[in-house]
């Protein structure tokens, strides 16, 4: 932004160098990263593979092995890419912002931090310090998908999913967050609710699949045509189905 | 906002003074007022790779970074690659293979495999061209500094001592 | 190998020595060179595709501190002339253009106006100073629009937008129809590309006022002709002016022609009197150094029931942009001129349209002609495919054999010394066709997509001056060189190429070590500098190693020949006859072996120098040759590639599973950096064929103007090019060198086309654009599957 003079601040303010925000905190039930945390961190930190693994996975998809190296959680949350992964993760788990300025510290669910393209909740004194993920329970099974044209780009599409299933096989509770189809990730709370009590066999994937196709209203753009978006949210969300049921690797226990 | 400002960075070992606008960038602190011209600047918007060095070990785009920025951390650049005259392991190889051609984005190449192969001693080529992917280069085609890392790495694991 | 085998230095596989530079960021690119305080140089850019300039205020830019000066159009007209091209060629329009524009612009990115400033950063602060009155004018932003009656002219001074118009046909195509079971028609869109060289433009003017003489300081593949631009535009002499151009950071011909900007910058430095430097940012770069391709061809074959086409029409029309920096004819025609290349074909006509339009000006980017060999063999897949024959038997009934050669194409150029029909049988054994055919079978009752495709390529390497002269082109094929064999015995070497990171400093040398007899290891070849290279005509096309290395070696001949005049003196023999130069040691041959004779070079050397009147009769003191060369006519190399495709139907990504080439490019001086550039090559063709694209919208808004938009291919991208050398010489050439680098891009862009349509088939849906993006590919899946449900409600 800076380089190409589309931004041209009176003042810039470097928190590189504010080291305390650079943190995992394993809470239990949450997961508090630090805003400053680098995404080869977040992607790699075992409190995070272990606790909410759907973020591990998705930090390791971002950009490339020198930019996992120092973007941030915060810098990522505060851009607001509409398909950039780290946001579609908070939406999709629920995670809270915490914001703090010399007024106080509030929290601030990531579904309404984000408000627009490259547009979130944030005061000019204001600055985000962390974000807490809730921990992923025991036995949930996860997938993050994304297409883009080249390896690490940003996507076309982007899918986060998470998936509990009873004894029976049947699901329990369904997270699907679809990025990259609208101004700001979304969770499909339709197609959610519609899976549970299904079991997720073949033809039950392709539906509720294409029923996330039908909820999305993305828009046509000069290059990517709004079926195309459709298409891809369709074809991921399958894909993504089937890694977390037919193709999920058994876990001895 | 423009007023020069006095620094000093610690680049390649040694600490350097020097005094410039807060508004420039690391990349051409580096080029213009170090005179180390190895670091190379091909896109300035973070894709191309060309400039990426070291910052307290760690690959990074000098063009996104303001040298202001660089106080109390630790930076390498190609020119601290070598040992003197004495090609690294992935100096070497890419010379033997053919790994470079115009040479252009070769310093940032290095930069990012030479700190990843501290890290992941025994890439397969599937990792090494993932790792590859976020430097562009024109001339290549990539394959012959795929078949240079393939055999740096393999060189490195031999010098280590066991 | 028996090409290889008659050679010492040539053929070895010599790892560069240029490598050592670039390795340590010791290199010495431009901007690696530029002393400190040098001014800065930074242009203002059009936001308007098409636009009056009203007016032009930069009060407030020449009032911020630093700043040197603010500079129009009108400045620079008054100390440059403009640039006036009118060949005496039929169907091509002469064009003029200034400086920097004056009254209007013409393309998103045109420059309008030039600061000089102490630093780069102050400079773009002025830039962003400068109020430009504009009157927006009405745009066309492609073809179609650009030709329709009363568009709007980019170039008043010309009737339309139509800039040039040639056709030609030969043998009788109306009676050709007439006898054919069908006529094809397919066609072909190349979008519009750009170079992308990793090191932009950039120059480095130095005027100096005291001698009244020009340094310039720039990357460029051709120092001697931009030298004659430069002093021409200037209104200076050639030898008031020196073009001198450091290490390249890549250039692909975007680093051919006298650019506005750099005349710009030489002009300025000696109106203000000051060395100045320029370096375009990447930006600018992808938006206003210089595009290419963005030709669609129409081709009609008439064909028997067999597949053998017995006449073939071409319509081609180019998107040419704003400006000319090159004849409008110059890529295209070559394109008309050699598309049958590999194939029989006597009556053939085309047309070929160049039009002007308000987008960057094209030029030849690596492989100008780089949709030929798609549209030929993409002409081919199509006859088989309608008549539902198999693509190999429609190559082979249609192949130049080794009986048919040498060979007069229906245009009058002559292939001759092509194994096109050998490289074609070479990969289609290695890539074993009816295994793949038996696994394509099984995908496809999975539903899965996958293809096979081949792409017969014959690449013009070499043009020769009457080349261009036959085809309506101006310029001249020639190349010259020098050697001089220091008195120490060291040899020096130079020639008019200028390579920009393809390694010419190795391959060179051993082509000159091979004419003189020496070790490529004493050889140094000088490049780039035009007071000491001898005036060639640089580095374009693919060449370098026939045009330079064979110029080079026939040089090098002809001093070994005066080397061993002096050795035949010191030896005592009457002539030089049984003599040769090897390893830099004279031998002499006795009883048919070759004997030492105790004399090295440097002892030549020295009597040649420094004791000439010891030197036979009619022997000149010194050992200091050169030599001018003009190529045949056109030298052409020749490959098939072979690609094995998987299309994955539901997100439209096409997953390369395989790719070879079979390669016959002559005489190879250095395998490595041959290799290297079929790498190279192959890598830029696919990136071309599946992610590149400039884009501009209806208004002529330039869209991709980063490399977040114009998409190049990275590492995880591109497959593993399997290579299978199919070396044969050429006769007419030194050492019987071919020349390669750019048909590696003709053929992966027409393999891939070809395999992804193989994969399409069974699904009745063709590709026939660029780039081959999931976008597009999933919109064709998606058409067959309406077309199914369509047929299946009838």
């Amino acid at each position: 932004m800076l380089n190409m003079r589309l931004a041209q601040p009176e003042h810039l303010i470097d928190l590189n160098d504010l080291i305390e925000l650079d943190r995992v905190i394993d809470h239990g039930e949450w997961v508090e990263v630090g805003a400053l945390t680098r995404h080869h961190r977040v992607a790699t930190a075992p409190e995070i593979r272990q606790g909410v693994p759907l973020l591990a996975d998705a930090a390791a998809t971002i950009g490339h092995y020198a930019i996992r190296q120092r973007g941030t959680l915060g810098g990522s949350l505060v851009q607001a890419d509409p398909a950039a992964q780290l946001p579609l993760v908070a939406v999709t788990l629920g995670a809270d912002v915490m914001v703090r300025s010399r007024r106080g510290r509030r929290t601030v669910a990531a579904a309404e931090f984000l408000r627009a393209i490259m547009s979130v909740d944030l005061a000019g004194d204001e600055l985000v310090t962390g974000v807490c993920f809730p921990r992923q329970p025991d036995g949930e099974r996860w997938a993050f998908d994304l297409f883009s044209r080249r390896h690490g780009d940003f996507a076309i599409v982007a899918v986060a999913l998470t998936l509990q299933l009873d004894d029976a096989g049947a699901i329990v509770a369904l997270r699907l967050g679809v990025g990259g189809v609208g101004p700001v990730p979304m969770r499909l709370t339709a197609v959610e609710q519609r899976a549970v009590g299904l079991v997720p066999d073949g033809d039950t994937i392709l539906d509720l699949a294409r029923n996330a196709a039908a909820a999305i209203t993305p828009e046509d753009d000069p290059l990517v045509p709004a079926k195309y978006r459709r298409d891809l949210v369709e074809t991921l969300t399958a894909r993504a189905l089937r890694r977390v049921t037919a193709d999920w690797p058994e876990v001895t226990t | 906002m423009t007023a020069p400002v006095t620094l000093s960075l610690a680049v390649n070992g040694a600490v350097h003074e020097v005094t410039v606008p807060p508004r420039k960038l690391l990349s051409d602190v580096l080029r213009e007022d170090l005179g180390l011209t190895g670091t190379h600047v091909g896109c300035e918007h973070g894709v191309c790779g060309a400039c990426t060095i070291l910052i307290d070990g760690q690959p990074a785009r000098a063009c996104l970074t303001f040298a202001v920025q660089m106080e109390g951390h630790d930076l390498t650049t190609i020119e601290a690659v070598s040992e003197g005259d004495r090609l690294s392991p992935l100096q070497q190889a890419l010379h033997q293979v053919h790994g470079l051609q115009c040479g252009f984005c070769t310093p940032g190449i290095i930069m990012t495999v030479t700190a990843y192969l501290r890290d992941h001693p025994d890439p397969d080529e599937v990792e090494i061209r993932d790792l590859l992917s976020g430097n562009l280069c024109r001339c290549t085609g990539y394959q012959n500094i795929v078949k240079a890392v393939i055999r740096a790495a393999a060189e490195i694991r031999a010098r280590a001592p066991a | 190998m028996s090409v290889a085998a008659k050679f010492s230095q040539i053929g070895k596989p010599l790892p560069r020595r240029e490598d050592r530079r670039f390795l340590l960021g010791k290199g010495r690119y431009l901007d690696d060179i530029v002393p400190p305080g040098v001014a800065q140089v930074c242009f203002l850019r059009a936001p308007h595709a098409h636009a009056r300039i009203v007016g032009i205020d930069s009060t407030a830019a020449c009032a911020l501190p630093g700043v040197i000066g603010v500079f129009t159009g009108r400045d620079l007209a008054e100390w440059t002339t403009p640039l006036r091209l009118a060949p005496p060629i039929e169907g091509l329009h002469p064009v003029e253009m200034t400086t920097l524009p004056i009254d209007k612009v013409r393309f998103h990115g045109d420059p309008v106006a030039v600061v000089v400033a102490r630093d780069r950063y102050v400079a773009e602060d002025a830039v962003d100073l400068i109020e430009v009155a504009y009157e927006p004018l009405p745009c066309v932003a492609d073809t179609a629009s650009a030709l329709a009656p009363g568009a709007a002219r980019v170039d008043e001074s010309l009737p339309d937008n139509l800039v040039s118009h040639q056709s030609f046909s030969a043998g009788d195509l109306a009676a050709r129809r007439a006898e054919a079971a069908r006529v094809i028609e397919t066609t072909f869109d190349l979008q519009r590309h750009t170079h992308v060289p990793l090191e932009t433009r950039g120059c480095m003017a130095d005027w100096d006022e005291g001698r009244e003489h020009l340094t310039m300081q720039i990357g460029t593949q051709v120092p001697h002709p931009l030298r004659g631009q430069l002093a021409g535009r200037l209104g200076l002499s050639e030898s008031q002016v020196t073009v001198i151009s450091p290490d390249v950071g890549g250039a692909f011909g975007q680093k051919i022609a006298l650019y506005r900007e750099e005349l710009a910058v030489a002009a300025l430095s000696r109106h203000l009197g000051q060395p100045l430097h320029w370096r375009e940012d990447r930006a600018e770069n992808l938006m206003a150094a210089s595009h290419a391709r963005e030709t669609r061809c129409v081709t009609r074959a008439a064909v028997r029931g067999d597949g053998r086409i017995l006449g073939l029409e071409l319509e081609l029309v180019e998107d040419f942009g704003a400006y000319c920096f090159y004849p409008a004819n110059y890529m295209a025609r070559v394109i008309a001129m050699i598309l049958t290349g590999p194939y029989r074909i006597a009556d053939y006509s085309f047309d070929v349209k160049v039009v002007l339009t308000n987008k960057c000006g094209n030029g030849p980017m690596r492989a100008p002609m780089a949709i030929t060999s798609w549209v030929m063999d993409g002409t081919l897949d199509a006859v088989a495919r309608e008549l539902g024959l198999d693509a190999v038997e429609v190559r082979r009934i249609n192949a130049l054999g080794p009986g048919d050669l040498p060979y007069t194409m229906a245009t009058g150029e002559v292939l001759a010394d092509i194994t096109s029909r050998e490289t074609l049988e070479g990969a289609v054994s290695a890539i074993d066709i009816s295994a793949f055919r038996a696994r394509q079978a099984r995908a496809r009752d999975e539903g899965r997509l996958v293809g096979l495709g081949l792409c017969t390529v014959v690449e013009s390497t070499t043009y020769g001056s009457q080349f261009y002269k036959a085809a309506g082109i101006p310029g001249s094929g020639h190349e010259a060189a020098w050697v001089r064999i220091e008195p120490s015995g060291a040899v020096n070497a130079s020639v008019g190429l200028m390579g920009t990171g393809q390694g010419y400093e190795t391959p060179l040398a051993q082509a000159v070590a091979e004419g003189l007899g020496v070790s490529a290891e004493t050889v140094t070849v000088h490049m780039g500098h035009t007071d000491i290279a001898p005036y060639g005509m640089g580095s374009r096309g693919a060449r370098g190693a026939t045009a330079g290395g064979g110029t080079l070696y026939l040089c090098a001949r002809k001093a070994q020949e005066k080397v061993l005049a002096i050795a035949a003196g010191m030896l005592s023999l009457n002539d030089a006859r049984g003599l040769r130069l090897r390893d830099g040691h004279v031998e002499r041959r006795l009883d048919d072996d070759w004997q030492p004779t105790g004399l090295g070079l440097k002892d030549i050397a020295q009597r040649a120098y420094l004791d000439p009147t010891a030197l036979p009769d009619k022997v000149a003191p010194g050992l200091d040759v050169s030599l001018t060369y003009d190529p045949p006519p056109m030298t052409y190399s020749n490959a098939t590639h072979a690609c094995e495709v998987e299309i994955d139907k539901f997100t439209g990504r096409i997953d390369i599973r395989r790719y070879l080439v079979a390669e016959d490019c002559g005489t190879v001086i250095n395998p490595l950096v041959v290799e290297g550039q079929q790498h190279g090559a192959v890598a830029m063709g696919l990136s071309g064929a599946l992610f590149e694209q400039v884009i501009y919208d209806e208004t002529g808004q330039n869209l991709s103007a980063t490399l977040a938009d114009y998409l190049v291919a990275t590492a995880t991208e591109l497959p593993k090019v399997e290579i299978i050398p199919m070396h044969t010489p050429n006769r007419s050439t030194p050492a019987g060198i071919k020349g390669m680098a750019e048909g590696g891009i003709m053929g992966a862009i027409g393999v891939i086309a070809n395999a992804v349509n193989d994969a399409l088939a069974p699904l009745g849906v063709t590709a026939t654009r660029m780039p081959l993006s999931p976008q597009y590919i999933r919109a064709l899946v998606r058409e067959a599957d309406e077309n199914q449900e369509r047929t299946g409600e009838a």
